[in-house]
């Protein structure tokens, strides 16, 4: 399915840069987990974040290789298998740290939504892309809003607002991407920030709303919800220009920060490498999604450009929400650092989204001689 | 399009940067601060308490940790209480509905976030295991508090006290000493009065912590100074006798107190008082019905009967009466006094009113020595309170209350105990203002036999009796020997304070006399051990209202000292519902048998069983009475039911009114009462054998 020519337009930094995202993360992991894990065996997270690595690594050049049209052709399965997946979860899923997320699978949990995303990055292209020329009329506006409203309402539901909103700003940069007019987005934006406050009362629970409220104060709670917050940002803080050294910070070691090998892993980079060593993620994240963006503009057909347009949100949007967590920008919400947190689905549905790039980029349409 | 995606992620990216320079530039050095105090903590180091030896050297308490299993029902973790349940469950042994029981009721009385406690005084091996588990079970915490585990148990409960938590009072009181609320402090005994010594200074630490407040490493220390241990002055095997041999006297929840004491220093050598109580019981969480319990229980065992309850003295009392006419020159050794039996005094007001005060037995002509040896009531009647009719002056209230006092009564003796009663001393004034009655010469005449109104506790008795024996030096009695650091160096000998008693060596030299003679052929002939002089006194004190047949109930005494030549120790022997003759004797006997001849069968010159009443002894070689005509004369019939017929004919008995019985004795502790003339009492008012 692949010719051998096409091996040539591989997108090899993409690889790279992936790679050196993971070798940072599992840097990080192994400071993180120093307390709890003083052998490295195989049951030690980073090593079980490497295998998952190369788990990714495979599972990237398997949907690599399958021409990515063919995932179009299974759109509509896809989308239905994502949302079975959310309902499933609801009642079958486990649970931690009050909410339901994971299916419970030969020993390992797999986030539901983490899969969920790309099957309905890769409907929602199929879909946008099929209209490219219907982008004015408000019904295909109105159905892919629906598109995404149906799993970003149950991902709601576990709760798991943060992914909920990378739901919504995946199917904005889409919808933008597949050319909405500019007129049709801006009133639908207004009418959200005009609607926002009482949406906010209707569909936030008293969760959501006790951790709007900690964001706003932390010292309300310092001893429970606030604790987290109020840690991880002396932990930062502390840091400085150069951070205290790998495996030297004191808010990381002495266990003061709770979460350090998943949601607030930034946390740990930030104290123990300082603003330096966050430059550098940034940095690699940056170049990461520029490939990303490339791969967009390569893209020999609407439906491959969606897709990349899509994935380049996701991670965007996750890289943002998660740091921003951590330095106190927005309320807390548990959305993993991409390639960098501990997990297992997020990370192998990372590199599976590469595979979806790659497969873009050796098919894009300027063929070679 | 891609220009615009770029500039997105420049923008996010941009944002998140800024924060960043904010938060670990602009503010970095205040977060760092924050993550010193929060990874920094000084905590106090608890210095080891003191520990107490016997004069020996015989370790007497240990420090030892008490743990208890708690649950903190708020940190259970949401649906695993029952793996929680079963993992604690399965190291103490206790079924998992048990502990849902607990917990339960944990919640209803104290709240979530209040510990459960799930098992006390856990072994010292589940404890450790427990200890092992507690990082990894939520909910679980392992509780230690200090304690004290006493050797000796209930043989030296009342000496040692015991340790407990302190006290909301207590705390306001101590906080600024540096005492914590979670400490625990001396709460009786010599725990209590050498809690400065005991406790030692804590130390301060400055330690890393983690998220949970586990110490991690220590910064820096000041290391805490352990307390002092202390050394009393008691000999522990000697107090293992005392008390065997009281317990063997004293009928089951009677009260009875004995102790020993070294004349020349005021250390006592041994303090007992029945009942006793395990002070181990509490070292640890004693509930409230427990307690109760104990508090209540029969013989009052929590209370020193040897420091903390007076009585009245009964004849010992007369020791002091007899020293202070001495000195008063209102009688000398050769001053002969005739008992009859009683005595007779006329009503002020209406000279056909007479009240007769009896003496024991019709004892005949004694001089002082006989006085004393035989503990003849009539004889301290006169010394006391004079016979106006013959023309012989007696002391009066005033000065035997004087001397009362100055031989230390009326006054706690400054023991290094807390709970010492002051005793009472009376006097007119005291009378008019308590009992709103004037002092009669009754009173004196009771005053002077140790009935009445006079009551003191065992210990101010034998101090009396040691000023007696050292010949005037009214010591401390004091049960700390010296303060010792951990190496066994002496850091401080404790000295008592002393004073001494207004009455001349030589008067004192008559006073042992009489009592040595009340041994060797007197009525403390019971106290009377081969091998070593004893001297002493007895004491049959009356108390509580009047029997229908007429008698008393009666505390038994005894307080001498050995030898009678050279005083080293003195003893002290109180038996509630006793007599002086019967149950106090003997137990002295076998103490000093104990002390001088190292134990082994009474060797008792005359009986070596304890006679049933007084008799004379019949070995007279060593008896400084024996020249003494008076004492052989005065010797009353061995026949206890046999009335004696007193010398003179009872010319009052036509004259004594029955009916002005109640106006005499005090509500209280009635003292020697008016009556009948005929001595149909076997067991005599006031001074019994």
């Amino acid at each position: 399915m692949i010719e051998a020519r096409a091996i040539r337009h591989f997108d090899v930094i993409l690889i790279l840069l992936a790679a050196a995202l993971v070798a940072y993360g599992s840097l990080l992991l192994y400071s993180a987990s120093l307390n709890a894990y003083p052998d490295v065996n195989l049951s030690h997270p980073m090593v079980k974040q490497l295998v998952f690595a190369c788990l990714g690594v495979g599972a990237m050049v398997a949907v690599a290789w399958m021409d990515y049209r063919a995932y179009g052709q299974m759109a509509a399965g896809l989308y239905a298998l994502a949302v079975v997946l959310l309902i499933a979860v609801l009642f079958v899923g486990d649970s931690a740290y009050g909410s339901t997320r994971w299916f419970a699978f030969a020993g390992q949990q797999i986030q539901a939504s983490e899969v969920a995303k790309l099957l309905v990055i890769v409907a929602l292209a199929r879909y946008l892309a099929d209209r490219q020329h219907q982008m004015d009329d408000p019904r295909v506006f109105g159905i892919s809003l629906v598109m995404m409203l149906v799993p970003a309402g149950l991902v709601m539901m576990e709760p798991d607002m943060g992914t909920a909103l990378v739901f919504g700003a995946i199917w904005l940069g889409m919808v933008t991407m597949a050319g909405a007019p500019p007129r049709t987005l801006a009133i639908f934006l207004g009418c959200v920030v005009a609607l926002l406050p009482f949406g906010a009362l209707l569909a936030l629970n008293d969760y959501q709303l006790d951790r709007f409220r900690l964001w706003i104060d932390p010292a309300s709670d310092p001893l429970g919800g606030g604790f987290n917050i109020r840690q991880a940002e002396i932990g930062i803080g502390s840091g400085g220009l150069f951070g205290k050294g790998i495996t030297d910070g004191t808010q990381t070691q002495l266990d003061f920060l709770q979460t350090s090998t998943t949601d607030y892993i930034f946390s740990v980079l930030g104290e123990e490498l300082g603003l330096f060593g966050a430059i550098i993620l940034l940095a690699l994240f940056t170049a990461l999604l520029f490939r990303g963006i490339r791969a967009a503009n390569l893209a020999q057909d609407q439906f491959g450009r969606l897709i990349a347009t899509g994935i380049v949100i996701m991670i965007l949007f996750q890289v943002f929400i998660n740091v921003a967590v951590n330095i106190r920008l927005v309320p807390v919400t548990g959305i993993p650092l991409p390639f960098i947190s501990q997990g297992g689905s997020s990370l192998v549905m990372m590199f599976v989204a590469l595979g979806l790039l790659e497969g873009i980029v050796i098919r894009h349409k300027r063929i070679e001689f | 399009m891609s220009a615009a995606m770029r500039a997105l992620v420049i923008l996010m990216f941009g944002i998140l940067l800024i924060q960043l320079i904010n938060l670990q530039v602009i503010k970095g050095e205040e977060y760092q601060q924050e993550a010193e105090i929060n990874a920094l903590r000084e905590v106090p180091v608890p210095a080891n308490r003191g520990l107490i030896y016997d004069r020996n050297g015989v370790l007497l308490v240990q420090n030892a940790a008490r743990f208890s299993a708690t649950i903190i029902p708020g940190d259970l973790p949401d649906r695993g209480e029952a793996a929680v349940y079963r993992m604690i469950g399965e190291a103490i042994g206790m079924p998992v509905s048990e502990i849902e029981a607990k917990v339960e009721e944990g919640i209803e009385n104290q709240g979530e976030f209040s510990p459960a406690v799930i098992k006390s005084d856990l072994d010292r091996e589940t404890a450790l295991m427990l200890l092992e588990l507690e990082p990894h079970v939520p909910g679980l915490k392992v509780d230690v508090e200090p304690a004290r585990r006493y050797l000796t148990g209930d043989l030296l409960s009342h000496i040692m006290g015991y340790i407990g938590p302190i006290s909301a009072e207590e705390y306001a009181e101590l906080a600024r000493d540096g005492y914590l609320y979670q400490d625990y402090l001396g709460k009786t005994g010599v725990e209590l009065t050498y809690e400065d010594v005991l406790r030692g200074k804590p130390g301060k630490k400055l330690i890393e912590v983690d998220a949970a407040g586990r110490e991690l490493h220590t910064i820096s220390e000041r290391r805490p100074v352990d307390g002092s241990n202390l050394v009393l002055t008691i000999d522990l095997e000697l107090q293992r006798r005392v008390n065997d041999i009281l317990r063997e006297f004293t009928p089951e929840d009677e009260n009875a107190a004995a102790a020993v004491i070294n004349v020349h220093t005021g250390e006592l050598l041994a303090m007992v008082s029945l009942p006793s109580f395990d002070n181990n019981v509490f070292s640890g969480p004693i509930s409230e019905t427990d307690l109760t319990t104990l508090i209540d229980a029969p013989g009052k065992p929590l209370v020193n009967h040897a420091i903390s309850e007076r009585y009245p003295p009964g004849s010992v009392f007369k020791t002091i009466v007899g020293s202070a006419a001495l000195q008063e020159g209102i009688a000398s050794a050769s001053t002969t006094i005739v008992s009859r039996g009683y005595i007779n005094v006329e009503n002020e007001f209406d000279p056909n009113v007479i009240y007769v005060y009896k003496d024991w037995a019709p004892l005949g002509a004694l001089d002082f020595y006989g006085g004393v040896a035989m503990s003849s009531n009539v004889y301290f009647y006169y010394l006391a309170g004079g016979k106006a009719d013959e023309g012989f002056r007696g002391l009066g209230e005033d000065r035997v209350a004087q001397y009362a006092r100055s031989f230390g009564l009326g006054s706690p003796t400054g023991i290094d105990l807390p709970g010492e009663s002051e005793g009472l001393v009376p006097d007119a004034d005291w009378k008019e203002e308590a009992i709103n009655e004037p002092w009669t010469i009754g009173d004196t005449y009771n005053f002077g036999i140790g009935q009445g109104y006079v009551a003191a506790t065992p210990l101010q008795m034998l101090r009396a009796i040691t000023a007696m024996a050292n010949g005037g030096t009214l010591v401390t009695p004091h049960v700390v020997k010296e303060y010792q650091d951990s190496l066994g160096d002496t850091l401080e000998s404790l000295q008592s304070a002393s004073s001494t008693v207004p009455v001349d060596p030589g008067y004192l030299q008559i006073v042992r006399d009489g009592m040595r003679q009340s041994v060797t052929s007197g009525v403390a002939r019971n106290a009377a051990v081969g091998g070593v002089a004893i001297a002493g006194k007895t004491g049959t004190a009356e108390f509580g209202a009047q029997r229908d047949d007429g008698t008393y109930q009666t505390h038994g005494w005894f307080a001498g000292f050995a030898p009678a030549d050279d005083p080293q120790i003195a003893v002290v022997v109180f038996a509630e519902h006793g007599t002086g003759g019967n149950d106090a004797s003997p137990v002295a006997a076998r103490i000093f048998d104990y002390y001088f001849n190292g134990g082994g069968p009474i060797n008792n010159p005359g009986d070596a069983a304890p006679t049933p009443e007084p008799e004379p002894t019949d070995d007279g070689s060593e008896d400084p009475s024996a020249t003494d005509p008076a004492a052989t004369d005065g010797v009353p019939e061995p026949e206890p039911t046999v009335v004696p017929v007193p010398t003179e004919p009872p010319t009052a008995a036509p004259t004594e009114p029955p009916t002005e019985v109640p106006t005499e004795p005090p509500p209280t502790e009635p003292p020697v009462a008016p009556a009948a003339i005929l001595p149909d009492r076997r067991v005599p008012p006031g001074g019994g054998p």
